[in-house]
């Protein structure tokens, strides 16, 4: 059954790398440029979210991820530099279209932010799997009902779309048409979805028998299956990315007050 | 029904197991709508159901749970910033089926108008604060462009997006989950019943 989840261990360090960590350093690539605010900030986080994803040997399938972005980034400079209420220098101009600086200024730090956003969660998402994230939560004192719920969606979407195939290859045969206009594309959503949803809705029951009678509402000390080999970085990394944000806080409240 | 009852959930195994059941129903929704070429996202039909049964502390649970974990394993991060859209919408969803309104078709659609108010109130600050604005998707753009080359103020315009896109897209889903929720049989839904009582024999 094909995964949902994109990752692969692939060998490298940053598949070993705690996925706290790579938390702390999502939350420092986003806040920190956001907190500074100035372009370069963007540049530099843009530069080492890259340089982490080749030394990770993950920056082929991070391209894969944010690729379908660029459509959308390519609409906002666009609408942004020829429309933009700001828009009063003119900066250059296709035939007699102007693009305006200010909307295209305003287009490129949005670019930035979302191409950082994307790049910097590829990261966790492209070398971290999602047990390992649930497992480490319940650790970690969140609730085993989370860890549950997390681990189990990555089971259950396989299986729902095995259920997707047999009944969409099901209504194919009685003659229902899945191409053609609008009308009967919409018309073929029906008979597809209903089957899919009651039956997975049916199997909860099932499985809250089964989970039940295996003392999954039980209370008390759980003890895990895996261990989580410590990285010797994980530490001291967490500790530093912290640093970084509060400083960057800190000198954003400074300059306001100064 | 009194206003204690609307907001009571049962955490029991049954609704636990309810919310993962509910985030997958989201993604073959989605790929539905996205292998038929449809206009629309229909990611939350199972938001939406899990609402209806659970209630709207399981309906904002599901929600929210759903955007944090595609968000966060699946690559799609953008989805992350719309977890809040989500919540509210199991959550708004989730009150108004407990008020009666998910019992007739009518009513349904009084639901899903509600679910779209919600939609556009949350998603287009989000919007205006991420992408400047517009929601990737091609009709809505189109009448952003076309709001802004009016020059009319950016929320207006961003607004105007987000009505073209989510507004069907929630009637079209809550229509959906109607038919569902009719389709299911009394020993599922009894499951997540939360105004029954437990009697004793003994």
């Amino acid at each position: 059954m094909k995964s949902i989840s994109l990752y692969r261990d692939n060998g490298t360090w940053l598949c070993r790398v705690h996925p706290f960590t790579k938390l702390m350093y999502i939350a420092a690539a986003i806040i920190v440029p956001l907190l500074l605010g100035t372009l370069w900030a963007y540049a530099v986080a843009i530069a080492l979210d890259i340089a982490l994803l080749i030394s990770g040997k993950s920056l082929k399938r991070a391209r894969a991820l944010i690729i379908f972005s660029f459509t959308i980034i390519a609409t906002i400079f666009i609408i942004k530099g020829l429309f933009d209420a700001d828009n009063l220098t003119p900066l250059f101009s296709i035939g007699s279209v102007v693009f305006y600086r200010e909307g295209m200024m305003k287009a490129l730090r949005t670019g930035c932010v979302i191409i950082n956003m994307l790049l910097s969660f590829s990261i966790l998402v492209l070398t971290t799997k999602p047990e390992d994230i649930a497992d480490e939560l319940e650790r970690h004192g969140f609730s085993p009902r989370l860890s549950y719920v997390i681990s189990s969606v990555f089971s259950i979407i396989p299986q729902m779309m095995g259920t997707m195939d047999t009944i969409t290859d099901a209504q194919r045969s009685r003659g229902m048409e899945t191409e053609g206009s609008l009308i009967k594309r919409m018309k073929a959503f029906i008979p597809l979805i209903t089957p899919v949803v009651t039956s997975s809705l049916i199997n909860t029951r099932e499985r809250a028998i089964a989970l039940e009678v295996r003392g999954f509402g039980g209370k008390g000390k759980r003890s895990y299956l895996k261990e989580w080999e410590k990285h010797r970085g994980d530490k001291p990394m967490t500790i530093i990315l912290a640093l970084i944000i509060v400083s960057a806080a800190v000198w954003r409240v400074a300059t306001w007050l100064i | 029904m009194n206003g204690k009852s609307i907001f009571r959930t049962k955490f029991d195994v049954a609704s636990i197991v309810l919310i993962p059941a509910c985030i997958g129903i989201n993604y073959i929704g989605k790929l539905f709508a996205s292998a038929l070429k449809l206009p629309l996202w229909l990611d939350s039909i199972g938001t939406c159901l899990g609402a209806c049964l659970g209630g709207p502390i399981i309906g904002g649970i599901c929600g929210a749970a759903n955007n944090l974990i595609y968000g966060l394993t699946t690559g799609d991060s953008i989805t992350l910033i719309y977890a809040l859209t989500s919540l509210f919408i199991g959550f708004f969803v989730g009150i108004m089926a407990r008020a009666g309104f998910m019992k007739s078709f009518p009513k349904s659609i009084i639901t899903a108008l509600v679910a779209g108010a919600v939609a556009i109130v949350i998603s287009t600050p989000l919007n205006i604060i991420f992408w400047g604005g517009q929601t990737g998707n091609v009709w809505g753009d189109a009448a952003f462009a076309a709001a802004q080359a009016a020059s009319l103020p950016l929320w207006f315009s961003s607004l105007i997006d987000e009505i073209i896109v989510d507004v069907p897209d929630k009637i079209i889903t809550l229509i959906l989950t109607f038919i569902i929720l009719k389709a299911l049989p009394e020993k599922l839904t009894a499951l997540y019943d939360a105004s029954d009582e437990v009697e004793r024999l003994d």
